[in-house]
């Protein structure tokens, strides 16, 4: 994996940077450490995270190394709308949920998880489908960024790739261990500044050593026709329609952004997800720069591997000190996520798991907080043996991808619709799966009718993506209009089109199955559900009366033990 | 020209990110105010 032809730290070097970060950020937590840490602390701190505090922990958290990687591959493939066909719908995925965002914290004031909500609302299977969609999310992300610093390591050092995986593992466990969410959100603010601090500074610098401006404008020739268009059709559909569907569910089905929901200051989700839309854009299609800047030098990836882009502008063009700095901002991003996603995985565990379907209103805080901890040692293990041994994960990301799509319309319509029933959601999931499987495997030839079939359900899939989008900014009138326009623009335009691009079409699927099964099986439904009731059914599992100063949303919620 | 729109499409995003970054360290300071004046933890 070592590759002369990129500047090369020494092992002592690379061990003294990773103990000065791994170590600085242990430090950190110390001064939050209780001898005696509270359960719904450890899950969601005291609900009442500032705006600073809680902007910074929702930018850091999202960004992760695959998002520079990532960004930079968008920029040297597509060109000149490469980074923002990566960036820009990544960072919308931040501020599409927000309003939604308002809608839980308004039905759930002390929910830990986006579950416990779908718990209270339809029972347990709708909620153990939406967990494991968390669990299998955040499994993946782990891995994903064990192996980038397994690969930074390996890159930049002598030491080996799998040094580099167990070095990361065991750091972002050793700080989050004990103090479970107060840990993540705290460091992820001292990451971030540093993130933020180094991405505002390597930019500019690698543009100025390549030659400033000039240089790039010099090297427009080597870009052909499409990635010279700001507007370009192939980045459009390559890059940015398949990112488009998935704002929504990326948001869904990430248990690390129903968190921050639940744990900033009511009155400041707004303008924390504003800011953490704002930032992640920023930094993400900032570092994609690079790959565009790449191309215009017509610079080839060391080895074919699009990875290799940025250290090898960053190792050709500037000093080593800057290599150091672009050391730390990849193993801070992935830190950011890695220690996000423990804490999520120890919520849905001590939460979904055990407070909802294994202690049954029985539970008691000392063991969830034990299982909280004990799931984090075991997450950090399979991450690091999945991320050593290299594992193809790539029908996983594929089922984990579809689940979050086909969630999307039953969760959502759940919180605002009283007539959505349980049956109604698991029924709606495991169609669309099933139909998303038949489109995106292609068990079928996706030709004729079928193709048709498809093609009509993909419409609607489009078109409930654009009406849950407006419908969370403008309301239920103006969503219903656009999305009734989007899909019938769709049916227009992507009939006998979207059955050749058959991803896309796949992950319409899940959207326009899921909604269509939802919304008749709904209909068909004579009850009505009390939203009022989620608040009774949803509350802290410590007793804080005694003790806390915290205050409950728009009234408190008794000790759960007490509710049952 | 060029030279400057393509300058200043590269240029922006760290520009932004430094004054998100400014925003978000006045923010954590007020939020670290907020917390000590409230006599509760920050996080």
């Amino acid at each position: 994996m070592n590759d002369p032809d990129f500047y090369q730290f020494s092992t002592l070097t690379v061990l003294l940077l990773l103990a000065a970060f791994y170590g600085g950020t242990y430090l950190l937590t110390l001064t939050i450490r209780k001898p005696q840490e509270d359960t719904d602390a450890y899950m969601v701190s005291n609900h009442r995270i500032g705006f600073g505090m809680g902007a910074a922990s929702m930018t850091a958290t999202w960004i992760w190394a695959a998002s520079f990687y990532a960004a930079a591959t968008s920029g040297y493939t597509y060109g000149v709308s490469g980074p923002l066909h990566y960036g820009l719908w990544g960072a919308l995925m931040i501020l599409f949920i927000y309003p939604f965002g308002r809608r839980f914290r308004k039905l759930a004031p002390n929910a830990h998880t986006l579950g416990e909500l779908i718990h209270a609302r339809h029972g347990a299977s709708s909620q153990l489908i939406l967990a494991l969609s968390n669990i299998l999310g955040s499994v993946i992300s782990l891995m994903v960024n064990f192996t980038a610093a397994g690969a930074l390591v390996a890159v930049l050092s002598p030491l080996s790739f799998q040094a580099g995986v167990i070095i990361a593992g065991v750091g972002v466990l050793g700080y989050t261990l004990w103090s479970g969410f107060r840990a993540s959100v705290l460091t992820d603010f001292a990451q971030l500044v540093a993130l933020m601090a180094i991405a505002i500074v390597i930019i500019p610098a690698v543009l100025f050593a390549m030659g400033g401006p000039g240089a790039m404008v010099a090297g427009l020739d080597n870009l052909t026709a499409e990635q010279s268009n700001l507007f370009s059709m192939t980045a459009i559909l390559e890059q940015g329609a398949p990112f488009f569907v998935a704002v929504l569910a990326y948001a869904i089905g990430n248990q690390t952004i129903s968190q921050r929901l639940f744990a900033v200051n009511e009155n400041h989700i707004k303008p924390t997800f504003i800011t953490a839309t704002v930032g992640y854009g920023a930094i993400v299609i900032g570092l994609g720069m690079i790959g565009l800047m790449a191309l215009t030098l017509g610079m080839e990836p060391m080895n074919g591997d699009m990875n290799n882009l940025i250290p090898q502008m960053v190792s050709s063009y500037l000093p080593p000190v800057f290599i150091g700095l672009f050391f730390i901002l990849v193993i801070g991003s992935l830190s950011s996520t890695a220690d996000s996603d423990l804490s999520a995985l120890s919520a849905i565990m001590m939460a979904d798991v055990y407070g909802k379907n294994i202690a049954r209103g029985k539970a008691d805080p000392k063991r969830m907080l034990l299982i909280g901890r004990l799931t984090m040692v075991v997450a950090t293990m399979v991450g690091i043996v999945f991320a050593s041994f290299s594992l193809d994960i790539l029908v996983m990301l594929v089922f984990v991808g579809a689940l979050w799509g086909a969630i999307v319309f039953p969760v959502i319509a759940s919180c605002f619709w009283d007539r959505v029933t349980n049956a109604a959601f698991t029924t709606s999931v495991l169609v669309a799966m099933g139909l998303f499987c038949v489109a995106r495997f292609e068990l079928v030839p996706l030709a004729g009718t079928a193709g048709l079939f498809f093609e009509v359900l993909a419409s609607i899939g489009g078109g409930i993506i654009i009406a849950l989008m407006v419908f969370g900014f403008c309301g239920r009138r103006l969503g219903a209009i656009a999305g009734v326009l989007a899909g019938l623009a769709m049916l227009v335009f992507a009939t006998g089109f979207l059955r050749d691009y058959t991803v896309l079409l796949a992950s319409l699927t899940a959207y326009g199955a899921s909604t269509l099964v939802c919304t008749l099986m709904s209909l068909a439904s004579p009850q009505r559900f009390d939203f009022d009731s989620i608040r009774q059914r949803v509350g802290d599992y410590d007793d804080h009366q005694a003790t806390d100063e915290r205050p409950a949303p728009g009234g408190a919620a008794p000790a759960f033990a007490e509710q049952y | 020209m060029q030279t400057l729109i393509y300058g200043s499409y590269v240029l922006i995003w760290p520009a932004l990110t430094l004054g998100v970054l400014a925003l978000i360290c006045r923010a954590v300071w007020r939020d670290m105010r907020a917390a000590d004046a409230d006599e509760r933890d920050l996080v």
